[in-house]
């Protein structure tokens, strides 16, 4: 269904702190058959680079898809000549094949993990530790640059050619205390309310009734670590591209901040809160979640200056400070989702905003006797839409469900194919 | 520092070439393009006749190519395209055109040894075109360096000449390729 978060999927438990206090719906375990790994055992790259077949490119990819899916098709791999062309006033690189590597807005990753959670939760309460990593990381090439590599545009003179670079990671412990509640539940006049043979008779969202969750859980964040870099590097041309001096100038700046409680520094502390809320109304679900709402640690950290002399043809090491205070951002993170149920049909609907990147899922399963036809649509973190569709079949217990997607989870960022493969364990 | 902050620069270079399996970075250096234009096109002579070597130095600069390609890089093979023409007015010879490029090291660029040695016969009140294209190990060494020499001279041999050699050169190609392979 495109990997659309509903509160009846396990997956997005996390989304949305509302959907702790939902009853479980349907509640199925999927079993991911790995269907890639016989393709890949069969036809897999090679590791070593003295041999001719080498492509690190293809490395890159298999480390960043595992193989758990059945490539159906895939972009060209990149293979090609590099050329360089030097005349007294040009240069002119051309990366032929390489370019499709080149992103158009830079490289951009990054997001908040939660390694696991640990805890514990009474009726509508909870308390729990969850480990968490968040990372950014922008890179980006000047236009110049971008058009020079990316176009095979000749470098000019008297231009500056340059790169930014913005990134941050911190890794902290957050320790939560919550509670998801229910302030209204009103059943239609019809309900069949606590029918021990309907299992999905106190399901809100299947038995028509106006019910809202909502969920608060405020947090301590206990900071491990912290890191940021931040800078830019670049060259400049002369007058003359390639004359009897140095062809060009080069500059370098970047400012470091650095704190770890490993380090005898004190550990960061601060504070942030996960909200959600989830309303059914005659089978329809909307849910809102914020997370890291506020989030935010103050740091004792250190600041250095890196910067380059094109003058003196030296780096020099500045600390601009010690025991600094800064307060980092945990990026907030914002889910709505939708959903409409009515007998054997679902629809649904997300979109998940984060720091980087904005996603929208859409999906539709339908039931036909023991057979499930799925269909399901994404935008992707790279701006482009993605098709998922897909078909199931159960058998009491077991089910088996088989989908072709589409994504663009590649160093060229172009449209691919996969087919995946499950078994699906039915209550 | 500048070195090595540009070697990081070339060094990307062969590291994409690294991801495309047994590929190539070829470099092409127009040579022709260094050298000052009123060096690229002169006069020469009158060159008595009877004379079995007289030279004349076309040209002798230093120029700035890429930093650090020999450090990250294999040379697989290189050549260099020449061309030149000679509007000889008056007079016969047996004419080289010789083709140096050396390390800014040395001292003198035409105490090494040619890169290439172009045989040309120039007749009285002809225009004669050469065009040729040699390979050398020595000439891929010169071209991956951060600097490097460039010489041209032209050897007359005027022995068979009743009358004084006189006319004007023009060099009309220097081109050359290398093409490399990955070292990292």
């Amino acid at each position: 269904m495109g990997g659309v978060a509903t509160s009846e999927n396990k997956a997005s438990l996390a989304s949305n702190i509302a959907f702790r206090a939902v009853p479980s719906g349907i509640q199925t375990r999927s079993i991911p058959l790995p269907i890639g790994l016989f393709q890949v055992l069969h036809d897999h790259p090679t590791f070593d680079t003295s041999d001719p077949d080498f492509n690190a490119f293809q490395l890159l990819n298999l480390v960043t898809n595992p193989p758990l899916t059945l490539s159906i098709t895939k972009p060209k791999d990149i293979s090609s000549e590099i050329s360089i062309f030097v005349a007294r006033d040009s240069l002119m690189v051309d990366l032929e094949d390489v370019q499709r590597a080149i992103p158009e807005n830079g490289w951009n990753l990054g997001g908040v993990y939660h390694m696991f959670a640990i805890g514990i939760g009474v009726k509508s309460f909870f308390v729990q530790v969850v480990p968490t990593i968040h990372i950014r990381n922008e890179f980006k090439l000047d236009d110049a640059l971008e058009r020079a590599l990316k176009d095979a545009e000749p470098f000019t003179g008297n231009t500056r050619y340059g790169t930014h670079e913005d990134g941050e990671a911190q890794q902290f412990v957050a320790w939560q205390v919550g509670a998801a509640l229910r302030p209204l539940y009103r059943l239609p006049d019809d309900a069949n309310e606590d029918d021990q043979d309907d299992p999905l008779a106190n399901d809100p969202r299947r038995n028509g009734a106006t019910a809202l969750y909502v969920g608060g859980a405020p947090k301590y964040l206990w900071g491990l670590a912290y890191g940021s870099a931040k800078g830019t590097a670049g060259i400049t041309t002369g007058d003359t591209l390639f004359g009897s001096g140095d062809p060009v100038s080069i500059d370098m700046a970047v400012q470091m901040r650095h704190s770890a409680f490993f380090d005898k520094k004190p550990p960061g502390s601060g504070f942030g809160a996960d909200v959600g809320a989830v309303f059914f109304h005659r089978n329809y679900e909307l849910g809102v979640g914020v997370n890291d709402l506020g989030s935010q640690i103050k740091w004792k950290t250190t600041v250095l200056d890196h910067v380059y002399s094109d003058s003196t043809n030296q780096f020099t090491t500045t600390t601009v400070g010690r025991n600094v205070e800064y307060t980092s951002r945990v990026p907030v993170a914002v889910i709505v989702n939708a959903a409409r149920r009515s007998g054997s049909m679902t629809l649904a609907a997300d979109m998940v905003a984060s720091e980087l990147k904005t996603q929208i899922h859409v999906g539709v399963e339908r039931w036909l006797g023991m057979w499930a036809l799925r269909g399901g649509s994404y935008l992707d973190q790279n701006g482009r839409w993605q098709f998922t569709g897909g078909s199931g079949v159960r058998f009491g217990n077991l089910g088996v469900d088989v989908a072709l997607a589409t994504h663009s989870r590649n160093v060229e960022e172009e449209r691919a194919a996969e087919m995946c493969a499950s078994f699906t364990l039915y209550p | 520092m500048r070195r090595l902050f540009c070697l990081g620069l070339i060094a990307m270079l062969p590291l994409f070439a690294a991801g495309c399996g047994d590929r190539s970075l070829i470099l092409t250096v127009d040579v022709l393009s260094f050298l000052d234009p009123a060096d690229v096109s002169q006069s020469y002579g009158p060159i008595p006749g009877g004379l079995s070597a007289v030279t004349v130095d076309v040209a002798s600069q230093e120029v700035s190519l890429l930093p650090g390609v020999e450090d990250v890089t294999d040379i697989a093979s290189a050549s260099l395209k020449i061309g030149a023409s000679f509007d000889n007015t008056t007079g016969s010879a047996s004419v080289h055109l010789l083709i140096y490029i050396t390390s800014a090291d040395s001292a003198d660029v035409f105490s090494s040894v040619p890169i290439a040695d172009v045989p040309v016969s120039l007749t009285p009140g002809a225009v004669t075109n050469v065009s040729t294209e040699i390979s050398s190990d020595a000439l891929a060494q010169a071209m991956v360096q951060d600097k490097v020499k460039i010489g041209l001279r032209i050897s007359f041999d005027t022995t068979g000449s009743l009358s004084p050699v006189q006319g004007t050169e023009t060099i009309t190609k220097l081109l050359a390729t290398v093409i490399t392979k990955k070292k990292l």
